[in-house]
C-alpha cells in the first residue's frame, strides 16, 4: 500500500519535474548525477531500516561512516595500501563498529539509542583525527573512474546499493536468522517464549547495520573526489526519513527494503527540485521533517483503526 | 561521590596548569557554560522522569532563541517581554510535541525526532528568508549585555560582594533548579509525573491523568529547552540558527550522569547540575592542556559509557544481593 503509492508520487514528482524543466533532467549528465547520489541514501537507509526493525535506532550512522571512508583514504593516501585491500578494511571496520554497538546494547541492557550517542560522539572524535581538516584525494584515479563505470546506462554503484538491497530483502524474508531478528522486533517476550536469542538479534541487527555502513563508505568514496570531515554529517536525517516513509514501523517487527529505496528516490526527487528551483537547502530537511512527522501519524491512525474494525469484528485484536 | 569526583578533577586539573584557576578567562566561562547546559539538561530530565527522551531539545532552544530575538528586532520588545515570548514559544512546542505523542501513541523518540527535523528546516528558513545573507538577528534589548558580561561581583550586602566568578548567567539557572527541584520533591504534579515514568499503568490505575501528565512533561521539557537558547543567545550576543545545534549531548550527559534513570520514574536535580559542571570541567581542563577538539569528543563520548556501563554494573550488583537475601 505504502510501496505502492510512493512509487506512484516517484513516477508522478519525476514526471513533473522532466516537464519542467524542459527535459533537462533526462539529458545523459543531469540522469548521471541524480542516480549516482541515490545510492548512499538507499544504502544508509537500509543501515537504519535494520536497527529500526528490532526497535531500536543507530544514530552513528553518520559517524560511522566517516570513519569507515576517512580509514580507506588514509590507508590508500598514507600507506599506499592498494585499492581493494583498504575498502575491505574499512568496511570490515564500520561492521565492527557496529558489532561494538550491538554488544554495548547487549551488555548494558540499555536503549540503542544512548549507547550510539555514545559511541558517535566518539567515533566523531576519531575520525576529526583521522582527517582533521584537509581533503584526502591522494589516492589512485581508478577508483573515481570505478565510481563512474556503467553497466547497462546505470550506474555502477547504484547497481550495488541495488543488489546489496536484494541480498537484504532475501536475508530478511528467506533465512531464519532473518526472520528471528524480526521476531525479536515484532514482541521481544513472545520471540523468547519461542526460543528466540533476543540478545543474538540485537547483536546481529546493529553488526548489519555497520556492515551496510561500510558499503555506503566504499560508494561514497567511489563518487567523490576527495574525502574530508563533513562525510556523514548529513547522513542522519535521510537515514532515518527513507525507513520511515517507506512504512518501516517504528515500533520494530517490520522491514520494508522496497519501500526505503523507492522512498530515498522520492526525496532525492524533493533535492532536484530544490535545485531546480533555486530554493534554500533548509525548504528541504523542512519538507522531510513534516512528511516523515505526518508518515507516523498516519500509519498510527490506520494501525488503530485496523484494530478498532477487528475488534467490530470479534476478533481479538493482534 | 559524583560532587567529589567533580571537585578532585577541578583540583587535579589546576594543579597540572595553574592557567585552568584563571578566574576571569576559564572559571567565569566555565560556570557560565555550566549555567546554561544545566538548564538544557533539565529540560532532557523533564522528558526522562516520565520515561521519555526529547531528542528535538536544542531545536526547541533554537525556535524559542528564534522567536524572542524576532521580538526584540521588529516589535522592539523589553528584555524581559521578548524572554516570556520566547519561552511562551518553546513551552507551546513541547505541549504540542506531547499532544502528538499522546494522540498517535508513537515512541516519543520518533515524534520529537521529526519534530527536529522539521524545526531544523523551519528555524533556517525563517532566518534566511528574513535577515538575508546574516541570517541572526543582532538586535541587542537593553539590559542584556549585563546579563552577558557582569559577575556577581557587583553586588554587595553589608560590604561582603558576591564572588566574581559567579556570573549572572547563574540567577536564571538557579531559579530554573530550584523551581524543577520544588516541583518533583514537594509537589503532587511532580509525583505524578514520576509515577507515570515508573509504571504508566499502575499510575493510570491510581487515578493518575498519565495523558496530561505525559503534555505537562513536555511543556515543560519545552520550555526549559527554550531558556536554555535565549540564555545561549545572551551569552553569544545574537541570535542565530546554530544556536542549540550542541545541546543535544550534553542534555543527556547532565542528568544521566547526575543519576536520572533513562528508564523514568527518578530524577536528580541538583545531579543534572553537578554532572553539568562535570563534563565541562573535563572539557576546560582538558583544552587548557592543549588537547584538541577530537580529543575531547572522545573523552566525553566515553566518559558517557562509562558512565551507563557504572549504573549497569551498579543495578547488576544490588539485584545478585537482593536474591542472596531471599
Amino acid at each position: 500500500m505504502t510501496e505502492l503509492s510512493l512509487t506512484i508520487i516517484f513516477i508522478v514528482g519525476f514526471l513533473a519535474l522532466v516537464s519542467t524543466s524542459q527535459g533537462v533532467l533526462l539529458s545523459r549528465a543531469s540522469l548521471q548525477g541524480f542516480l549516482t547520489y541515490l545510492a548512499v541514501p538507499i544504502v544508509i537507509g537500509m543501515a537504519q531500516m535494520v536497527v529500526l526493525c528490532i526497535g531500536q535506532m543507530n544514530l552513528a550512522v553518520g559517524a560511522m561512516g566517516g570513519v569507515s571512508t576517512a580509514i580507506m583514504a588514509t590507508q590508500m593516501a598514507d600507506h599506499k595500501v592498494s585499492i581493494p585491500v583498504a575498502l575491505l578494511v574499512g568496511f570490515l571496520g564500520a561492521t565492527a563498529m557496529g558489532a561494538i554497538n550491538g554488544a554495548l546494547v547487549v551488555l548494558t541492557q540499555l536503549n540503542g539509542f544512548i549507547i550510539t550517542l555514545g559511541t558517535m560522539t566518539i567515533l566523531l572524535g576519531v575520525q576529526y583525527r583521522l582527517v582533521r581538516t584537509f581533503t584526502i584525494d591522494k589516492y589512485p584515479t581508478s577508483l573515481p573512474d570505478f565510481g563512474k563505470k556503467n553497466i547497462v546506462g546505470f550506474p555502477l554503484i547504484l547497481v550495488i546499493a541495488i543488489a546489496t538491497s536484494v541480498v537484504l530483502s532475501m536475508y530478511f524474508s528467506r533465512t531464519g536468522s532473518g526472520r528471528r531478528v524480526l521476531a525479536t522486533g515484532g514482541n521481544a517476550l513472545a520471540a523468547r517464549l519461542s526460543g528466540v536469542s533476543n540478545s543474538r538479534s540485537v547483536f546481529i541487527a546493529h553488526t548489519l547495520s555497520g556492515a551496510l555502513v561500510g558499503v555506503a563508505a566504499i560508494i561514497t568514496i567511489a563518487s567523490l573526489p576527495g574525502i574530508n570531515r563533513s562525510i556523514g554529517g548529513d547522513w542522519m536525517l535521510s537515514s532515518f526519513s527513507a525507513p520511515i516513509i517507506g512504512g518501516v514501523l517504528m515500533a520494530g517487527g517490520t522491514v520494508a527494503v522496497y519501500g526505503t529505496v523507492i522512498a530515498a528516490g522520492v526525496i532525492r526527487l524533493v533535492d532536484i527540485a530544490r535545485a531546480q528551483y533555486s530554493l534554500d537547502p533548509s525548504i528541504v530537511s523542512l519538507t522531510v521533517g513534516v512528511v516523515v512527522l505526518s508518515t507516523v501519524a498516519l500509519s498510527e491512525w490506520r494501525r488503530r483503526r485496523t484494530v478498532r474494525q477487528n475488534e467490530g469484528r470479534k476478533v481479538l485484536p493482534a | 561521590m559524583l560532587s567529589l569526583l567533580t571537585v578532585a578533577l577541578f583540583i587535579f586539573f589546576g594543579l597540572k596548569n595553574s592557567a585552568f584557576f584563571n578566574a576571569d578567562f576559564v572559571i567565569y566561562p566555565l560556570i557560565r557554560d555550566a549555567a546554561t547546559l544545566s538548564v538544557i539538561g533539565l529540560a532532557q530530565l523533564c522528558a526522562l522522569s516520565i520515561g521519555h527522551l526529547n531528542l528535538a531539545v536544542g531545536r526547541m532552544a533554537a525556535v524559542s532563541a528564534l522567536a524572542a530575538g524576532a521580538a526584540y528586532q521588529y516589535l522592539h520588545v523589553s528584555l524581559l517581554l521578548g524572554l516570556f515570548m520566547g519561552l511562551f514559544v518553546g513551552a507551546s512546542l513541547g505541549a504540542l510535541t506531547g499532544w502528538i505523542i499522546v494522540k498517535s501513541q508513537v515512541n516519543a523518540f520518533i515524534v520529537t525526532l521529526a519534530m527536529d527535523f522539521a524545526l531544523l528546516g523551519f528555524v533556517t528558513y525563517i532566518y534566511v528568508t528574513f535577515t538575508g545573507a546574516t541570517t541572526a538577528f543582532t538586535t541587542k534589548p537593553a539590559g542584556m549585555e549585563f546579563w552577558r558580561n557582569t559577575s556577581w561581583h557587583q553586588y554587595c550586602v553589608a560590604g561582603v560582594c558576591g564572588p566574581k566568578i559567579f556570573p549572572m548567567m547563574l540567577v536564571p539557572a538557579i531559579i530554573a533548579i530550584a523551581v524543577i527541584g520544588f516541583i518533583f520533591s514537594k509537589t503532587r504534579l511532580g509525583r505524578e509525573l514520576l509515577s507515570t515514568g515508573s509504571n504508566l499503568r499502575a499510575a493510570k490505575l491510581s487515578g493518575i491523568p498519565v495523558d496530561r501528565r505525559v503534555i505537562t512533561a513536555h511543556l515543560m521539557s519545552g520550555l526549559l529547552a527554550g531558556l536554555a537558547g535565549i540564555m545561549l543567545a545572551f551569552t553569544n550576543g545574537s541570535f542565530t540558527a546554530a544556536i542549540g545545534s550542541q545541546f543535544m549531548l550534553p542534555s543527556f550527559l547532565g542528568p544521566v550522569l547526575g543519576g536520572t534513570l533513562l528508564a523514568g520514574g527518578s530524577v536528580a536535580v541538583l545531579g543534572t547540575f553537578i554532572g553539568t559542571l562535570l563534563t565541562l570541567i573535563i572539557r576546560q581542563g582538558l583544552s587548557v592542556q592543549g588537547i584538541g577538539l577530537e580529543t575531547l569528543n572522545i573523552a566525553l563520548g566515553l566518559v558517557l559509557l562509562t558512565a551507563l556501563s557504572l549504573g549497569q554494573i551498579q543495578k547488576m550488583f544490588t539485584a545478585i544481593r537482593m536474591r542472596g537475601r531471599t
